[in-house]
């Protein structure tokens, strides 16, 4: 089954531009979307008949296994891009057709996917870093594939950064593997006695590790490629650069963390404040930042670092009710975040207008955007009864239970950060509805702008669920629950 | 017996009604159908609070935040007081504002965030935690955002920013404090006297203080206490003046409300008297109670010296809240309906003098009362009321602040004759700040070199004036016959202490 979902979208997105279709093609589109609806469903049932799925594939030379398995953790995130992959792509139809070579687009952007799925379901760390790169290799054609030269150089730092700060991560491979460790195991592999023997060679791996992936993360200070790359189309950086590279990096993060080295022999080390402090400063620093960004996607692209980085304090904390809280942010955060830019990006399309001080009053022409971008913009900050206000409420919960003074400190780090949402999310929301339509805007703004279906119908749904998920998020919050180790 | 259920209906009800006018404008574009839809559903929505009113307390256990943050909504005494006073001068404000407002752009929004913001006060009034407490709160900032922003000018959306940064800042405050208080909590209700559990909390009483004073500085944000005070003679003057009214009179005491429940229901008062929390309270309050009268006695702008009065009269109920002992807790309870009931009248009249005379500054109000009688006696009557002079409610609740102030215990000696004296010192301020209006209204000096002054009458239609009066005559009887208020706060007070 797993072999499936994974083949599935790599070869589909590997044999789409053998089509050879034309730049509108109702057809491509009704074969992409084909392609995902039906991984995502494999991957629905494959989650509903019960895990763990395994499969080993081969062993590349001893000790180096390519081997999945689909546990718990997986399937959180495995779920989450499953349900937004096929909404993501309807989106992308329609905005691609004010791009050009929408065949390369989509192809790469299915093999995404597959790749995606391989590291929410590796199943241990040389596979996770294969498809860690992987993933890294294949968005590189989607970032610059508007081919002019801020994508280029975009895509340049892109691969600067993550191929660099990834070779970290190859440290830590290379010496856990070294050392045994090289499975996942809940709780962690490495026996007492390596620890004893090699504690703290192995609390500085651990920190490389957490930068090494946590750089797809956006953590400081490897935070500026992100903004730097939402110059890709609006999708790319909507479903990658929002939700599932971003995610992966998150998500490596806390494999390694709970999997590989173990959080019993990390807590309250010198290794886990060094993590957590990164993790704090990231959160405050990129939404000072967004604060001061005037490019609206760019400013999404800090708040995305920011919020990220909320997931990696619940990860640093090394608690239950800390992993808890950051695999709940890892789905809801995605949920949010991928409707703002869905707005940002239509808005992009039908009026050309990409800084906040250019959208306002954006309120008239195109009600329905500025709607779900501002439901979702008060999710993001956190407010009951909306979705963003769980997962945060576990995170600083779960800070300040820890009873540590490096708790206390994630939690006021994680307020202060939220007041800073509230000032760069909703300025926008203001400058949308109380602001009036500036002089060039004027003769624009006075007709209807709302985009078509295949763009609203992903934006209604998510933003949907974001509100319905804070009214009742009881099954999410107990199943993740259920997971910790 | 009314079913738990029927708790939502007040609530509800006006959201709904709010977002049929605001999304469908449900009656075409014209204004006199959806004048009678707003109005009807205002109407209806006071009607259907009063059952409430009247019944037991009734519990409601609606949805969980995450798996364990119950929202649950309880009718107590203190939320039906709160939920009388708050429902009845909204719906007044919402009739003046459809005279005040006639003509102008954008009504369905304005009357759609307005029925809302009605039905959040409501679930406000009516929460049974503290949770439920802080999500209707952050709506309601959401919610009233709009209303203070309404002109759309570059002035009014920059206040509104000012007021949304503020209120963040202060709700993360509370929200601070409520996640340091939550393992000290032994269940997840409001109850009189305070839920933390003794045992947990023995050896952490200092951390706890320090919570206390967190949430007070939140929710006094709200409240327009200093240090966090500086938006509100910023938001409360932008807006138009059926929303300063009930921005001023209403939302302020949505914090009052926040620091009422989290000092007497949430920690308890016995673990906060005496201690140095109370102590930077009370000071608190008293400096901003000074501070507040004497920026009004200063400013020239009429609506602009309301709000500054505002600061100043919403402390002296934090101040009786600070004092924790039952006089000034009864005290403090009366002001909050003295000044519900008086600054909404004021703002009222400061509106209809804006619309009918074009008039801002204090010094253009030279012989304005002869233009417009009606309304400058009612600005009039309720001033003396918010001086503290009898008949009026404003008298009672004051002399119960000065009794409270004279018999707590717990403070350093010296308070107990410094604040009243500030008391009175204020008092003074607040008769120079207002009375000198009435005094340019009704007595207009000679000026040798003034224009010749405009005599024809400009009085205001009677939708404005009915509910001014309304709230005039309300404030005047119930200072004649505080007696069953007093009786119900004196019950209160005991209860939680």
């Amino acid at each position: 089954m797993l072999i499936v979902c994974i083949l599935l979208p790599l070869l589909g997105g590997a044999l789409l531009p053998l089509g050879r279709f034309p730049e509108r093609s109702r057809l491509r589109g009704i074969l992409t979307e084909a392609v995902v609806c039906l991984t995502s469903v494999l991957i629905a049932v494959a989650l509903f008949r019960g895990i763990p799925l395994e499969w080993t594939l081969w062993e590349v030379f001893p000790g180096a296994v390519i081997a999945f398995r689909c546990d718990g953790m997986s399937s959180v995130f495995l779920g989450l891009i499953a349900f937004l992959w096929p909404l993501a792509s309807l989106y992308g139809f329609s905005y691609m057709e004010h791009e050009h070579r929408p065949n390369a687009f989509f192809a790469w952007y299915t093999i995404c996917y597959g790749i995606t799925v391989c590291v929410a379901s590796a199943g241990n760390l040389f596979t996770m870093y294969l498809a860690f790169e992987c993933l890294t290799l294949i968005t590189l054609p989607l970032v610059w594939h508007k081919w002019n030269e801020e994508s280029v150089a975009a895509a340049r730092k892109y691969a600067l950064y993550v191929l660099g700060a990834a070779a970290l991560g190859f440290l830590a491979l290379v010496s856990l593997t070294a050392l045994g460790g090289a499975d996942f195991r809940p709780g962690g592999v490495l026996p007492a006695e390596i620890w004893a023997a090699h504690g703290d060679l192995l609390r500085a791996l651990y920190v490389l590790a957490f930068l090494g992936f946590g750089v797809k993360a956006a953590v400081l200070p490897f935070s500026s490629w992100l903004p730097t790359a939402s110059a890709a189309p609006t999708p790319v950086t909507a479903l990658l650069h929002a939700v599932a590279v971003v995610n992966a990096g998150a998500f490596c993060v806390a494999r390694v963390t709970w999997f590989s080295f173990g959080p019993e022999m990390l807590a309250g080390t010198w290794a886990q404040t060094a993590v957590l402090l990164i993790a704090c400063c990231t959160v405050v620093i990129c939404s000072a930042l967004a604060v001061r960004e005037n490019h609206l996607k760019r400013r999404l692209a800090w708040s995305t670092a920011s919020n990220l980085s909320y997931i990696l304090v619940g990860v640093a904390l090394m608690t239950g009710e800390g992993l808890t809280g950051a695999l709940s942010h890892l789905v809801i955060h995605g949920l949010m975040k991928i409707v703002l830019f869905f707005a940002a990006g239509a808005i992009l399309v039908r009026s050309g207008k990409e800084y906040v001080s250019e959208v306002r009053g954006f309120a008239r022409p195109m009600p329905f955007v500025c709607a779900c971008f501002s439901v979702c913009a008060v999710a993001v900050v956190g407010i009951p009864p909306l979705s963003g206000f769980v997962s945060k409420w576990i995170l600083l919960e779960a800070a300040i239970h820890t009873g540590r003074a490096s708790g206390i400190f994630a939690g006021a780090c994680l307020i202060i950060s939220s007041v800073l949402t509230a000032v760069y999310l909703l300025s926008v929301v203001t400058a949308f509805y109380f602001r009036p339509l500036s002089e060039e805007n004027r003769a624009w703004g006075a007709e209807h702008h709302d985009p078509d279906l295949r763009m609203k119908l992903p934006m209604a749904l998510i933003t949907a669920l974001v509100v319905i998920l804070g009214f009742w998020s009881e099954p999410l919050v107990t199943f993740i629950r259920s997971l910790v180790p | 017996m009314l079913p738990s259920w029927y708790l939502l209906v007040p609530i509800l009800l006006p959201v709904i009604g709010g977002l049929v006018v605001g999304l469908c404008d449900p009656v075409g574009k014209k204004d006199r159908p959806r004048t009678w839809w707003t109005g009807s559903v205002l109407a209806l929505s006071l009607l259907s609070v009063l059952p409430v009113l009247f019944s037991p307390a009734l519990e409601l256990q609606l949805f969980r935040l995450s798996d364990n943050l119950p929202v649950f909504l309880r009718s107590d005494d203190t939320g039906k007081y709160f939920a009388a006073v708050m429902s009845f001068v909204w719906c007044l404000a919402g009739f003046y504002s459809f005279g005040y407002l006639k003509g102008e752009e954008h009504l369905p929004r304005y009357y759609a965030f307005c029925l809302m913001t009605m039905g959040v006060l409501m679930g406000l009034c009516f929460s049974g935690n503290i949770i439920t407490y802080y999500m209707c709160y952050e709506l309601m900032t959401l919610l009233t955002v709009p209303l203070v922003m309404h002109e759309m000018t570059p002035d009014s959306v920059a206040a509104g920013i000012k007021y949304l940064i503020f209120s963040v800042i202060g709700a993360s405050l509370v929200l601070l404090g409520i996640f340091q208080l939550a393992p000290y909590m032994s269940s997840w209700s409001f109850a009189p006297g305070g839920i933390l559990d003794a045992e947990k909390v023995a050896g952490h009483e200092n951390t706890v203080v320090a919570i206390a004073l967190i949430m007070a500085l939140g929710f006094g944000t709200k409240a327009g206490m200093f240090p966090l005070h500086g938006w509100l003679p910023t938001a409360h003057p932008v807006a138009p003046a059926s929303a300063s009214a009930v921005l001023s009179g209403i939302i302020t005491k949505a914090g009052v409300l926040g620091i009422l429940r989290s000092v007497y229901f949430l920690i308890g008062p016995d673990l906060l008297r005496g201690s140095w929390m109370q102590i930077t309270w009370m000071s608190l309050t008293l400096l901003t109670v000074f501070m507040g009268s004497l920026l009004a006695f200063r400013e020239n702008l009429l609506k602009k010296r309301l709000a500054w009065s505002s600061v100043s009269q919403v402390s002296y109920v934090l101040f009786g809240l600070s004092t924790m002992h039952p006089v000034g807790v009864v005290g403090a309870l009366l002001h909050v309906a003295a000044h519900a009931l008086i600054k909404n009248t004021l703002f009222m009249s400061a509106g209809s003098i804006i619309r009918q005379a074009k008039h801002t500054r204090v010094d253009e109000l030279e012989g304005i009362g002869k233009r417009m009688p009606v309304t400058m006696w009612c600005f009039t009557l309720v001033s003396v009321g918010l001086v503290g002079i009898p008949p009026c409610l404003g008298f009672v609740s004051k002399w119960y602040l000065a009794q409270g102030a004279l018999s707590m215990s717990g403070v350093p000696g010296f308070f107990s004759w410094l604040a009243p004296a500030i008391l009175l010192i204020s008092a003074l301020l607040t008769a120079g700040y207002l009375l000198t209006v009435s005094i340019r209204a009704f007595f207009p000096g000679k000026k040798e070199h003034a224009p010749s002054p405009v005599w024809e009458k400009c009085e205001a239609p009677w939708i404005m004036l009915v509910p001014m009066l309304l709230l005039t005559a309300l404030s005047i009887l119930l200072g004649i016959f505080p007696g069953a208020l007093i009786r119900l706060f004196e019950g209160l007070a005991g209860l939680v202490m």
